[in-house]
This record gives structure tokens, C-alpha cells and sequence, in this order.
């Protein structure tokens, strides 16, 4: 949910010695990010998209860097990327599943589907197996209404889910 | 009548025309040997402002959603002053039931970058952003591919096509989305596009005078975009052939439903999938000739007629037109995007309302109060109902607070309320006997606001 508050002013930040955003990376953003934009500012939903892809997950260091690399503070960063559900401020599993729960995968089965995922890993919806596989989310409409149900295993778009075949592509996962 | 050919899906195989297993990317050299960019030659053989002067002619409608005239919308950007002016094209289609656009981009995005390329050169913009929701993955993948190809073939880039604009080489992007609906309101994107929260913008001003980094940017969905450049090939008579007309008595100022459409149809439907047809087209009509009829011959029930914040037609509205109109005839917010969603005899109204409020309590960006609490209040008062815990001041306070909040009552900033309150207000008006059997039948003696839109 966009509007929650998030506890921020109290939070420890980890650091580490090594960057989150290597010069590497610096590199090829300043190359071929930075300059689609009139503003550093508007390169921020990428920056962060590519930050994230690097890493999994936005550690609060990783946010400081992105502010000193796009000359903003680090609160504007935190405040953009709290918005957006897609950004992870904190850790999470290797697979993401993010089985969509609106209209049109409810009418088709959706609940059912995601009972029998949430029993088969253990785990209910917004948490993460203990040994950091696999995280299960609901996720408003994914836009595959007409093969509903459907569900996003990272990257990759799943369609017509039947529970039972589905289970067989978790357990295919490395 | 039906769509003797297709037009948006000329290079996708859909029914009836093929079959939707034949569907493969369609690459540049295979959109121009079938008749690609002809519409975009055709543009830059043409006076930037002739451009708009014929899509104003051909009277297209937005496909988004608010079916706002195209042409008088690119009409609205002051004169050039030399200084950049961009284009923003909403591809962050995340109305539950709509999947139309995504259909586009995965098939055939040169058609989309065609009615960029004819936009940019008749509104003089230099460069375009193509706003893609972030779980697009695929489709944005798809979408780089098609621009690669269109810049080495000088629709962008230098050296392309339409010339230097504003002093530039127009230049065309993708700009991933992260996960939030109200990025697909139009200010809402170009907060977004800045690098900021997703909060729609006060208006005025629009963003055709003060757009993305405060400078004139014209902001369009990718269906309306797509359907450019067959206008500006086969020209405005022809876009006009198709489609539907004025209603019988009413002024040529009030706008018609001209064109073909994209209908995603969805739910308890045999064939569920995207279809291109006439506008006008009845529901029964998409339900029984294109999706096969209702799922396992059960009866119709109800519908959402195109994305879920336009609220709900009821079993007596089966064979209802649907066009720009359709919101007037029966009383539903509009047309939406079109993204049709079927529910069967079976089907618990109850649990539909509350799915439809908890999607806008979750997608509500939190700027406006009445939004921010309201559609949270709607979705606990309806799961409270759902489960049995309701009474019939549960139902009145439902259309209360449907009621108050929104751009229409004047309370919020963008129209996100209104589409929960309009879907959750006709879905509890038109199933009134359903929802008031659900809970206890006792009423306090509390009076009830609920005036706009009760019917019972």
C-alpha cells in the first residue's frame, strides 16, 4: 500500500564497505540512463530498477548512493522508491510469486490457487521461507485478465494457472 | 455491423480473421512490407497542423479510458517556442479486466511507434516516453527491440525521418513503471516520469501547457496512438465508415463513437481474450460470437463493462451497447478502456464489491483524504458484510461515502475515488435484494446521506 508511513526515522542503516552502485554500473548509467532525461532526478525509477536488479533488494545504503549520484538527498530517494510496491527496501526471497488477486483471476479461481501455494511453501502471503527461496505476494490485476489466473515468478509471466502444474514449476526452480 | 477487417489487429491473428496461436512479434521489415509507416510517409508529406486537423476530422476518442477527443487534445499545445516538448504514452495499463495494450506491444509495437512518430511530428515534439508498467517485463523487452530497429531505420535518432524538432533529433524511450496504478492517470505518470511519487497533480494547469519537467507534453494511450496511422493512411471518411455515430438527436458537439476497438473480455467466458470490433458492439454479441458464450452454459449475471472502476451492468443489461454512451444509457461511469469482465448466475456480488473496493484501497496514492480513508472505510465495511457481520447501515453508509468522495463530488484530486465509488455504488444499487439479504435487516435511527445514486 503506497500511503503507509514507513519507519524511517528510527532505522539503523548497515553499511558496507563496498558500493551497492559500483563504478561499473555508474558507468553505464551515466551513459545510457542519464542522458534520456532533462533532469538527474528522472533517471531515479531506473537507477533504482537497475540497483535492484544488481542486488534483489534496495538496502538504505544502496539509497544513499543513488542520492549522491543523481544530486538528490537521500529522503527524496526513500520517498520515491517507498512509493512504489515494486521497489524492496528490504530483503527478500531468491523466487518472487506474485499471484494476482483482482477481478478476473478471483472469478477464476484465484483463492483456491493461492491456498494451495501458501500450504505447499509454508509460508502465508507477504513472508519468506526460512531459507530465503521464495517469497509469496498477492499482486493486484498483472494485466492477463483473459488467462486468468495468473501469476509472476520474477520476471516470467505464468498464465491459466492450474494449482497442481504450478506447483510443478516451484519445485523446477533452483 | 460487424468489422469486415481488421485494422489494430491487421498483423495479429485474432478471431475471426485467425487464430491467436499464429501470433508472432512483427518485426520492422514485415510491418512495412505490409503497409507500415505508410500513415507516418503520408504524415510528413502533410503540414503539422493538416495532422491534427484530420485526426480532429476522424474524430478519435481516447482509448484509455475518458474517451477524450484526440485531436482537440494535441489542439491545446500552445505555439512552439523552440524549447523541448514531449510526448508521453501511457502503457501502464493496470485496470483490472483491461490487457488490450500489452497485446499491441507484444505483436505489434511498430504500429504503436508509428503513431508516435506522426504525433511527435504533428503536435512538434522531440521526445517521447514510453510509460510501461513495471510488471510489463516482457513487453518492455519487446517494446527496446521494436525502437532499435525503428532508429535504425531514422524513424528516431539522427538523421530520422521527421527532421530536426525543436532543434533535436526526436528521440523515443521506455520508462519502466514500479508498481503502482495511479501512474496510469495522466499526472500521476508524469510525477512518475520525473523520478517522484506517483500524486496526480492539481489542474489546471494541463499538461498540454505545463506537462513532464513543466514544459507542453501531450499524454496518450497506446491503443489511440496505434490507431494514427491507419487514419492518416486511409483518412478520416474511412475511420468515420466504422464504428458508431452520433446518438439520434443529438448535437455534433457531443462526441461520437467512432473506429474500431480493442474489447478484453474476461471472467466466465468460454474464449476469453482481446477482440477488435466496431464500436457499438452489444455485450451479448462480444459474449456469445466472440468469446463462445458463458462458461460451462450457465446464465449471464452481470458484467463490468470496461475495467472495473466503471461499475457493473445487471442481468437486464445484457444486450447494452458498448460505446461512449454506454454511461448514460445504463448508468455506469463510461466505456473505460473496454476491458470487458463476464460473471455467471453463480457469481457473489458481495465478494465482486469487495474485490473492486480492497483494489482502490490498495491502490489509493493517499494525497486526498477523502480517497485515502474512504475506498480503506468501503473495503472493511464490504468484508464485514462478505462475512456475514453486516446490517442494513452498512449498505446506506456504503453509498454515503460512495457518495462524497471523488473528482466528481469535488473532494479528490484525480478521478481514482470515483471509479471506486461508481463501481461499488451500482454494483450495491443493482444487486440491492443480494446485498440486503446478506445482512441483519435493522437500521438505526441515524438519517442516511445517501441521496446521489440510491435507486432503492
Amino acid at each position: 500500500m503506497a500511503w503507509i508511513a514507513k519507519n524511517s526515522a528510527g532505522a539503523t542503516i548497515v553499511r558496507r564497505s563496498e558500493p551497492y552502485l559500483t563504478p561499473a554500473l555508474k558507468a553505464k548509467l551515466e551513459a545510457d540512463v542519464l542522458p534520456r532525461y532533462p533532469t538527474k532526478r528522472a533517471a531515479l525509477l531506473p537507477v533504482l530498477h537497475a540497483v535492484q536488479h544488481e542486488h534483489h533488494w534496495l538496502p538504505a545504503q544502496a539509497l544513499e548512493e543513488i542520492a549522491a549520484f543523481l544530486d538528490l538527498a537521500p529522503a527524496q530517494v526513500l520517498d520515491t522508491a517507498s512509493f512504489y510496491e515494486e521497489f524492496w527496501l528490504n530483503p527478500k526471497g531468491k523466487y518472487l510469486i506474485m499471484v494476482c488477486q483482482s477481478l478476473s483471476c478471483e472469478l477464476m479461481g484465484q483463492k483456491g490457487l493461492l491456498g494451495k501455494i501458501s500450504r505447499k511453501l509454508g509460508i502465508a502471503p507477504g513472508q519468506t521461507t526460512p531459507d530465503g527461496k521464495y517469497t509469496l505476494m498477492t499482486a493486484e490485476c498483472l494485466g492477463s485478465c483473459g488467462s486468468a489466473p495468473c501469476a509472476l515468478v520474477n520476471e516470467v509471466l505464468h498464465e491459466n494457472i492450474r494449482a497442481d502444474n504450478f506447483e510443478r514449476v516451484l519445485d523446477t526452480l533452483e | 455491423m460487424p468489422l469486415a477487417q481488421p485494422v489494430l489487429c491487421k498483423r495479429i491473428p485474432t478471431y475471426p480473421w485467425g487464430d491467436p496461436k499464429d501470433r508472432h512479434y512483427v518485426g520492422y521489415d514485415q510491418f512495412t512490407a505490409t503497409g507500415g509507416y505508410v500513415g507516418l510517409t503520408k504524415a510528413l508529406g502533410m503540414a503539422p497542423k493538416a495532422v491534427i486537423d484530420l485526426v480532429k476530422e476522424a474524430e478519435l476518442r481516447g482509448r484509455g479510458g475518458a474517451g477524450f477527443p484526440a485531436g482537440l487534445k494535441w489542439s491545446f499545445l500552445p505555439p512552439e517556442d523552440g524549447q523541448r516538448r514531449y510526448l508521453a504514452v501511457n502503457a501502464d495499463e493496470s485496470e483490472p479486466g483491461t490487457f488490450k495494450d500489452r497485446l499491441l506491444i507484444d505483436f505489434d509495437p511498430h504500429l504503436l511507434l508509428e503513431g508516435i512518430a506522426i504525433c511527435m511530428h504533428a503536435c512538434r515534439l522531440d521526445t517521447a516516453y514510453i510509460y510501461i508498467r513495471g510488471e510489463y517485463h516482457a513487453q518492455a523487452k519487446t517494446l527496446n527491440r521494436a525502437i532499435d530497429e525503428a532508429y535504425t531505420h531514422k524513424v528516431f535518432g539522427e538523421g530520422s525521418r521527421l527532421g530536426q524538432i525543436n532543434g533535436l533529433w526526436p528521440t523515443c524511450y521506455v520508462h519502466r513503471g514500479a508498481g503502482a496504478y495511479i501512474c496510469g492517470e495522466e499526472t500521476g505518470l508524469l510525477e512518475s516520469l520525473e523520478g517522484k511519487r506517483g500524486w496526480p497533480r492539481i489542474k489546471p494547469p494541463f499538461p498540454a501547457v505545463a506537462g513532464a519537467f513543466a514544459r507542453p507534453t501531450i499524454i496518450n494511450n497506446v491503443e489511440t496512438l496505434a490507431m494514427v496511422g491507419p487514419i492518416l493512411d486511409q483518412g478520416a471518411a474511412w475511420f468515420k465508415s466504422l464504428g458508431k455515430g452520433r446518438p439520434d438527436g443529438v448535437p455534433p458537439t457531443v462526441p461520437a463513437s467512432f473506429g474500431p476497438k480493442l474489447y478484453g473480455i474476461s471472467g466466465h467466458v468460454n474464449r476469453p481474450g482481446v477482440y477488435e470490433e466496431n464500436l457499438g458492439i452489444k455485450l451479448s454479441t462480444l459474449i456469445e460470437d466472440h468469446a463462445a458464450g458463458m462458461l460451462n452454459g450457465k446464465k449471464f449475471k452481470a458484467a463490468i463493462p470496461g475495467g472495473i472502476s466503471m461499475g457493473v451492468l445487471g442481468p437486464d443489461e445484457y444486450h447494452a451497447e458498448l460505446d461512449f454512451d454506454i454511461g448514460r444509457k445504463h448508468n455506469c461511469l463510461g466505456l473505460g478502456t473496454a476491458g470487458v469482465i463476464v460473471m455467471d448466475q453463480d457469481t457473489d456480488m458481495v465478494a465482486v464489491a469487495r474485490n473492486i473496493a480492497r483494489f482502490f484501497a490498495h491502490e489509493s496514492c493517499g494525497q486526498c483524504t477523502p480517497c485515502r480513508e474512504g475506498t480503506g472505510w468501503m473495503y472493511k465495511v464490504l468484508t464485514r458484510v462478505e462475512a456475514g457481520g453486516g446490517t442494513l447501515d452498512d449498505l446506506d453508509l456504503l453509498l454515503e461515502v460512495s457518495a462524497s468522495m471523488g473528482a466528481m463530488p469535488g473532494t479528490t484530486i484525480c478521478g481514482l475515488a470515483d471509479g471506486a465509488n461508481w463501481a461499488v455504488r451500482t454494483i450495491v444499487n443493482k444487486f440491492w435484494p443480494e446485498f440486503e439479504a446478506r445482512v441483519a435487516p435493522t437500521r438505526s435511527n441515524r438519517v442516511s446521506l445517501a441521496v446521489v445514486g440510491a435507486t432503492h
